[in-house]
């Protein structure tokens, strides 16, 4: 019997985990290039729970419990911003390569800036990488343009390209917070990637999903508190019968 | 509940991303205006399960790890630096700015500050001023008669003195230009300070490579494009009411399970 409550807890734990994970990704709704993260269960079994004393075995237990936080890749819709240092990756494939303290981190968002060195970098000021490592601007350049296959020029001529890193297996990636993705294994350089000047790609989470998710995972806590809530006037009444003596 | 605070943080940056907006359009008719716009990021993500972390003595792994986030921040507000429109005044002393650059300013306390709006005027000795009474550097002093003040695109500025047939120099209008524009301080008023991060001030010729050059009788004006702004603004409110249904529907629930102790 106590064993109800214990699932039902499990339960309600993940249940709450969802609504994080919900939370998260309504809040960055207007991040650019956010991927939207869904979290899955996964049933545990239980056996040391169960009782064998009866005669009818009782069932193992199944909780359930986090199994992974899956992320949804797909592109986002993108915005023409009509800004020079705004750029986009068309289609789902490939990210921008940022230079960090702790190494390379990949990103989705194109919201660029030149900072007071003349060099391209995120919108917190991290460098973003091309070919030949960083990208700087001279103070007299003008006209700073990215061909749609990521060759950057400007009023002094070639400036270099663009490095999009490409996996394969995007399960390697893992969110590091600031927009930025870490991996466990190194990208290849993608065969086919075409990039916009002018546009950003915004978050790809869609608010009538969230909402309608956020709505089931209310729901389903409030079925299981109203179990939780059965099982202890079950158990109430069992020590009230069993408890009472007759004169 | 952390879906409660990771709620806040989006209301909190959607009530910024509103202000930046009103900002804007409140700035629609300002001269020189350049429109600005809220980046965001996720924060930090905690990990409760580490993909890639091995699950048997067989070598298999987890393919994907359980990485909870904890909302969002307003990164920056970089301002969209493109070309506004020049629009006709009919006023000589109007000059707006095609491309690159900034005109400069004294302050009164002697420090320069930068702008793009071109509404000056002749003060009481005949100097070039902003509409606020600030000198533009280098001061450009207009005798009291001289007529037929023109200014070239290249910021020379000319004007027949008294009965004069030809028109005599001046003056010449620099500008200034930054390596980050946008990482000028505004300072309201239509002004900027430079910074550490907008780099130190390069000062040209109108014309000269890499500066703009001069428009007299027009004004830039403001880069504001309101259809988009008020797209944003809707999409805005929506996310903002979005945030608050999480903030309920977690507070609800919560409420349930209060509600098992009665």
């Amino acid at each position: 019997m106590q064993n109800a409550t214990l699932v039902a807890l499990s339960g309600q734990v993940a249940l709450r985990r969802k609504l994080d994970v919900i939370a998260n990704n309504v809040a960055n709704m207007d991040t650019a290039g956010f991927k939207r993260v869904s979290l899955d269960f996964e049933e545990t079994t239980m056996p040391k729970a169960s009782a064998t004393l009866f005669q009818r075995r009782d069932r193992d237990n199944n909780f359930v419990r986090e199994l992974a936080t899956v992320h949804d890749f797909s592109a986002g819709s993108v915005e023409m911003t009509g800004n020079d240092l705004d750029v986009a990756i068309e289609g789902e494939n490939g990210f921008f390569v940022v230079n960090t303290p702790a190494g390379e981190r990949y990103t989705r968002a194109g919201d660029f800036a030149i900072d007071n060195t003349g060099r391209l970098v995120t919108s917190d000021g991290k460098p973003v990488l091309g070919d030949g490592g960083e990208i700087v601007f001279g103070s007299e350049e003008t006209n700073i343009s990215f061909a749609h296959d990521g060759t950057i020029s400007s009023s002094a001529g070639l400036k270099g390209k663009l490095r999009i890193a490409d996996f394969p297996d995007t399960s390697v990636l893992a969110k590091q917070g600031d927009n930025l993705y870490s991996a466990s294994a190194a990208p290849r350089v993608p065969t086919y990637v075409r990039v916009r000047q002018g546009a950003l790609e915004k978050s790809n989470v869609s608010g009538v999903q969230e909402l309608t998710a956020m709505m089931d995972v209310q729901r389903a806590y409030e079925r299981i508190t109203n179990m939780v809530k059965q099982q202890n006037d079950l158990s109430a009444k069992a020590v009230d019968r069993l408890g009472s003596v007759n004169a | 509940m952390k879906a409660l605070t990771i709620a806040a943080t989006g209301m909190k940056a959607q009530e910024t991303n509103v202000s930046v907006i009103s900002n804007n359009i409140a700035n629609m008719r300002t001269t020189g205006y350049k429109s600005q716009r809220a980046n965001f990021q996720d924060l930090l993500y905690q990990t409760l399960r580490r993909q890639g972390s091995t699950t048997s003595d067989a070598g298999t792994q987890v393919p994907a790890g359980v990485q909870l986030g904890s909302g969002v921040r307003v990164v920056a507000t970089p301002r969209n630096m493109t070309q506004g429109d020049p629009e006709s005044t009919g006023n000589d002393k109007d000059i707006a700015i095609r491309g690159e650059g900034f005109f400069q300013i004294t302050l009164p306390d002697g420090r320069t500050a930068y702008t793009r709006d071109g509404a000056f005027e002749l003060d009481s000795t005949g100097t070039l001023v902003t509409a606020d009474g600030y000198t533009v550097q280098p001061a450009i002093i207009v005798p009291n008669n001289a007529s037929d003040l023109t200014i070239s695109n290249t910021g020379q500025v000319q004007a027949k003195i008294g009965n004069a047939t030809t028109a005599t120099v001046l003056g010449q209008i620099e500008l200034a230009r930054f390596v980050n524009k946008n990482g000028l301080e505004p300072m309201g008023d239509n002004l900027f300070l430079e910074t550490a991060s907008s780099g130190t001030a390069q000062t040209g010729n109108p014309g000269d490579a890499g500066y703009g050059t001069l428009l007299q009788n027009y004004l830039e004006s403001s880069n504001v494009e309101s259809v988009n702004e008020l797209s944003s603004l809707i999409s805005a409110q929506r996310a903002y009411e979005m945030n608050s249904r999480i903030i309920t529907a977690a507070d609800e629930m919560s409420q349930t399970t209060a509600s098992l102790g009665k």
